[in-house]
């Protein structure tokens, strides 16, 4: 089973549901979507162990389209890199409903 | 003040070869539909000899006798201030530097490098749009316009080489090959890196990545700051001696080949028998010379074009190489998009303009035509061999809806590996 799910939420947006540990094939395919997709994305951690995201999460950071993130308790300077052309914003959220709110208006 | 640092500027780059090229210009205006700006938008302020009006009236105002007459009789304008500050966002935000307008010039001018001289005149001014600057000085003090700093790039590769599972050498005495990438490839597709160290994996190539010289993008090449496109050539430069490489391979990225290719050997010293190559040409000798095999036809199932980057292509030649790989890989499904090769259109993000945010609009108007390209072939997916033509390929299909798939071609040999 894959470490994550991608189910449709709105027009322009998925949310990307962090369902387990990942193996090097879930974050090569993970990089692979993030690469061609071209929407917005609710990540949804609930559940997850937020040290073992942590570091994956600050690594997918540069390649993420436009995302709100929620269901972890998560240190959000993993969220910050250098603020450049490539890069998509990227929040953090204490609740789904603020996080889509969020991502609704972006 | 700032007119001023720019003529200096100016007169200083007028050489025999500048003067000779002005000087030629008949204004037939053949090279304006040549332009992927003025075609985009039809503004005539976008033709490329327009860009290069700073330098002309530079030229004739101080070399020449009729342009010193029509100066003092009000026929000619000085260039003033506010004169720089507009032709700024003309030759930074308007043009790539592709150099198609050479391609079409009946006199064989090239406006290309004539606009890369007022764009030196614009930096020696301090009118360098500020993003530009910006990405500029973060290379400078952090070693990537993206600010990745030494301890980023150490992490991200490890984590590339333990997640794609690939062997990703660093400052390996006496490699044969090192390898540069971009900090877009570092940050946007990792996967790219992951494909490159495979592939030298597979052909048995014994190279390495240098942490001092780990940055090939030279965004004091897309200034025209000649100091600063010096010191970030000397550090790759500096790193291939220490490591006593016999070949600097510059990963997909255009412009930094034309840096490291040619520009290097105009303006400094570059180390003896390091040769310089790019990705798209060590791939092709690899498979040629049956040190990478290549499953026929692994993507044949759909539309697969190439878009051909102006600096690699049309200015480096590399045009027959990726085409023969691609027929290989997809002998029924490559399309040519048209026009194509040394006549390619432009992506519209080249030469530092996708660094540069008022210039968007700007760039996705001139994308707007590759989609158009892509719509006539019923193209699924385009490839190409530079990072930053990629990156405005996935921002511009995105901006206008389009589901064409985005890749490098290193990815696409990478996946296709016996």
């Amino acid at each position: 089973m894959a470490s994550f799910t991608l189910t449709p939420v709105d027009k322009g947006i998925l949310r990307c549901r962090h369902t387990g540990p990942f193996t090097p094939e879930d974050v090569q395919s993970l990089a692979g979507f993030m690469r061609d997709y071209s929407g917005k994305l609710l990540i949804d951690l609930t559940g997850a162990d937020a040290e073992e995201c942590s570091r994956h999460i600050r690594q997918f950071r540069p390649m993420m389209p436009v995302a709100a993130i929620f269901g972890a308790l998560l240190d959000p300077a993993i969220l910050i890199i250098d603020k450049s052309y490539y890069a998509n914003e990227v929040r953090l959220f204490p609740t789904e409903e603020e996080a889509l709110a969020w991502l609704r208006n972006q | 003040m700032k007119t001023q640092s720019a003529i200096n500027t100016y007169v200083k780059e007028i050489g025999g070869w500048a003067a000779s090229q002005l000087e030629a210009c008949t204004r037939c205006g053949l090279c304006a539909d040549a332009c992927h700006f003025y075609q985009a938008t039809g503004n005539p302020e976008y033709t490329p000899v327009w860009k290069t009006e700073p330098l002309r009236r530079a030229y004739e105002q101080r070399f020449t006798i009729a342009g010193r007459l029509k100066l003092a009789v009000g026929l000619d304008k000085p260039v003033t201030d506010e004169d720089l500050k507009h032709w700024s966002t003309i030759v930074y935000e308007a043009c790539t530097l592709c150099n198609k307008c050479a391609m079409v010039c009946p006199m064989g001018i090239q406006l290309g490098p004539l606009i890369h001289d007022v764009r030196s005149g614009m930096a020696a001014a301090g009118v360098v749009p500020g993003d530009l600057v910006a990405a500029t000085m973060k290379q400078k003090d952090v070693g990537s316009p993206l600010g990745v700093t030494d301890k980023t790039w150490a992490e991200r590769m490890e984590w590339i080489g333990d997640e794609w599972e690939v062997k990703i050498p660093m400052d390996v005495q006496s490699a044969d090959t090192l390898v540069v990438f971009t900090s877009i490839e570092l940050m946007k597709f990792p996967d790219n890196i992951a494909a490159i160290a495979k592939i030298m994996d597979k052909a048995g190539e014994k190279w390495t990545t240098s942490s001092k010289g780990r940055e090939v993008v030279n965004f004091g090449y897309f200034e025209a700051d000649e100091e600063l496109t010096k010191l970030f050539l000397s550090r790759v430069f500096d790193a291939a001696k220490e490591l006593g490489v016999k070949r600097i391979m510059i990963s997909e990225c255009g412009h930094a080949y034309d840096a490291f290719r040619w520009t290097a050997a105009n303006i400094m010293d570059m180390p003896k028998n390091v040769a310089i190559t790019h990705i798209a040409q060590v791939m092709h000798d690899f498979w040629k010379a049956g040190r990478i095999r290549l499953k026929k036809g692994a993507y044949d199932d759909g539309t697969v074009t190439f878009h051909d980057s102006c600096k690699i292509q049309r200015r480096g030649g590399i045009i027959k190489e990726p085409r023969e790989i691609l027929k290989w890989l997809a002998p029924s499904s490559f399309k040519e998009m048209t026009p194509n090769k040394e006549q390619a259109l432009c992506c519209g993000g080249g030469g530092g303009v996708i660094s540069i945010q008022e210039a968007d609009p700007l760039r996705f108007a001139v994308f707007g035509m590759k989609v158009d390209q892509m719509k006539e072939i019923g193209a699924k997916s385009v490839c190409m061999v530079c990072s930053n033509c990629r990156l405005q390929f996935t921002e511009g299909v995105a901006h206008f809806g389009s589901d064409v798939k985005v890749r490098g071609l290193s990815e696409m040999v990478s996946q296709a590996l016996e």
